[in-house]
């Protein structure tokens, strides 16, 4: 579903991706480990474009509207981004929930404005999705009257408002009391038994190990190592992923 | 002491007789008021429009829209209102010959929008940029972000400031008789030299924009208090 090629980014003097090659599945559920400053945020902000690259390739399989795939390189002069970003979701560490809208304008907005729905469907399938997360008695609300673990499911569900076709989640539980984490991975749980595409930057490993399809562990702008769960976490090959892994427990 | 003060309200009174009511000069007051509201409301108008355009220029990608944006804030900033009225009425629009107060609106409203776009700039810089990011994810464009998601967001913040610019606004049309029109300032002077009396004409002057600054103070501190619990809703 997205070829990444040679992907690198520099910021000034400073080089934060050094090349990075990948392959997201589709269905697959990809989780993206490695200490701070690794270029985590970096590499998933590249996949939609929130940071242009600075060279490389990212290959991505957009969903033609009568049926069918087309392949297309959304690094590439001319492409209409917007479209390709309706197709995937992004979630923030910080939410980014709109405070000026209620809970139900945060979700039907995108696909109101953007035409892809009737304002009484978009509503409809709001509500839907609100009754999944647990949270429709909060449609009505504001951001600000909402706790962290709230925040992040309403963010989550306005994403999924758009039928993406993959999530990106960076880092989603890391602004959270501890106590609220478990609500939000809950949710993402649930959305990958459900078969949707996943990459997670996250620094929650029982959620990597039980959740991940495979692991990237990332240091210095490269992808270091991979493998299952089970191989990273229980026989890791290269010494940085083990100096990392040793540090968390 | 009870007669001299009585004949102090008597000869104030005659005062302002003679001044004010003889002739029906206070009519000339109430129209004068008229004129600097509208002109006030005008440029209003035209300064938080622009204000807006000038802002979005100085945050563009674009260099050229940079370079108009600054420079048509130093040249605004850097220069008397008094002398962008002559300018706008001798000079820019001297082939213009409809109503004055179309003049005074133009040059208040485009002196008001440099004062605005510095307002709206900070007020957009002062927006979290994970809004921005969150909208643009979304799939929705740079325009429709802006538009739904940190403008509104950004009124909100420079309300205040905004108020108080349409207050400073307000007085400052006081020298619209620069080109003749007759505002309430203006007024107030002719009343002066027609009935060689200075006190009781300037200081209703002074009296009627005093009460509608305060006024206006207190409606813009209530709506700014609505918009307060808002927040916290
Ligand atoms: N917009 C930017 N401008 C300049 N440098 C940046 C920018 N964004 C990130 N960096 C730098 O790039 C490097 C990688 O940042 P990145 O946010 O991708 O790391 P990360 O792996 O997500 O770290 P963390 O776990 O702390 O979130 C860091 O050194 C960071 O300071
Ligand atoms: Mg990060």
């Amino acid at each position: 579903m997205i070829h990444v090629n040679g992907l690198t980014k520099d910021f000034g003097q400073l080089q934060v991706l050094r090349g990075i090659d990948e392959h997201i599945k589709k269905g697959e559920r990809v989780v993206v480990i490695g200490p701070s400053g690794s270029g985590k945020s970096t590499f998933l902000r590249c996949l939609n474009l929130l940071e242009r690259p600075t060279s490389g390739q990212i290959l991505f399989n957009l969903e033609l509207p009568g049926g069918g795939f087309q392949e297309l390189d959304i690094t590439a002069r001319g492409v209409q981004i917007d479209k390709v970003r309706q197709k995937m979701g992004m979630v923030f560490q910080h939410f980014n929930l709109f405070p000026h809208k209620t809970v139900l304008e945060n979700i039907t907005l995108a696909p109101v404005h953007l035409k892809l729905m009737s304002k009484a469907a978009a509503t409809d399938k709001a509500m839907g999705l609100l009754e999944r997360v647990g949270l429709v008695d909060k449609a009505n609300a504001y951001p600000a009257q909402l706790s962290g673990g709230q925040k992040q499911r309403i963010a989550i569900v306005r994403s999924l408002a758009m039928d993406p076709e993959v999530m990106l989640f960076d880092e989603p539980t890391s602004a959270l009391d501890p106590e609220m984490v478990g609500e939000v991975l809950d949710v993402m749980k649930q959305l990958a038994i459900d078969g949707m595409t996943m990459v997670v930057v996250t620094h929650e490993m029982g959620f990597a190990r039980e959740v991940g399809d495979r692991v990237l562990f990332m240091d210095e702008g490269l992808v270091v190592e991979q493998g299952t769960p089970e191989q990273i976490f229980g026989n890791p090959q290269n010494q940085r992923t083990q100096d990392f892994l040793g540090k968390l427990l | 002491m009870f007669e001299s003060i009585q004949q102090w309200f008597l000869g104030g009174y005659q005062q302002f007789f003679n001044t004010m009511i003889e002739g029906n000069r206070y009519l000339m007051l109430l129209e004068g008021l008229g004129v600097t509201v509208k002109v006030a409301l005008g440029a209003a108008v035209i300064g938080i429009l622009m204000g807006c355009v000038i802002a979005l220029m100085a945050l563009s990608k674009l260099r050229i829209a940079r370079s108009f944006a600054s420079l048509y804030v130093t040249v605004i900033r850097g220069t008397p209102v008094v002398v962008q009225l002559l300018i706008m009425y001798y000079i820019i629009m001297l082939s213009y010959t409809g109503p004055k107060e179309v003049v005074a609106i133009v040059t208040f409203g485009l002196n008001s929008a440099a004062y605005v776009s510095e307002m709206v700039r900070g007020g957009i810089l002062a927006i979290d940029k994970g809004q921005t990011e969150a909208g643009r994810s979304l799939g929705l464009s740079g325009a429709s972000t802006m538009l739904l998601i940190v403008l509104p967001q950004t009124v909100k913040v420079i309300l205040p400031s905004l108020f108080n610019e349409f207050i400073m606004l307000l007085k400052e049309t006081s020298v619209v008789g620069f080109i003749g029109l007759m505002d309430l300032a203006k007024a107030g002077d002719y009343i002066r030299s027609r009935t060689y009396s200075a006190f009781v004409p300037l200081l209703s002057v002074a009296a009627v924009y005093l009460v509608i600054v305060i006024g206006l103070t207190q409606i813009f501190g209530r709506v700014e208090r609505r918009l307060r619990q808002g927040d916290s809703r």
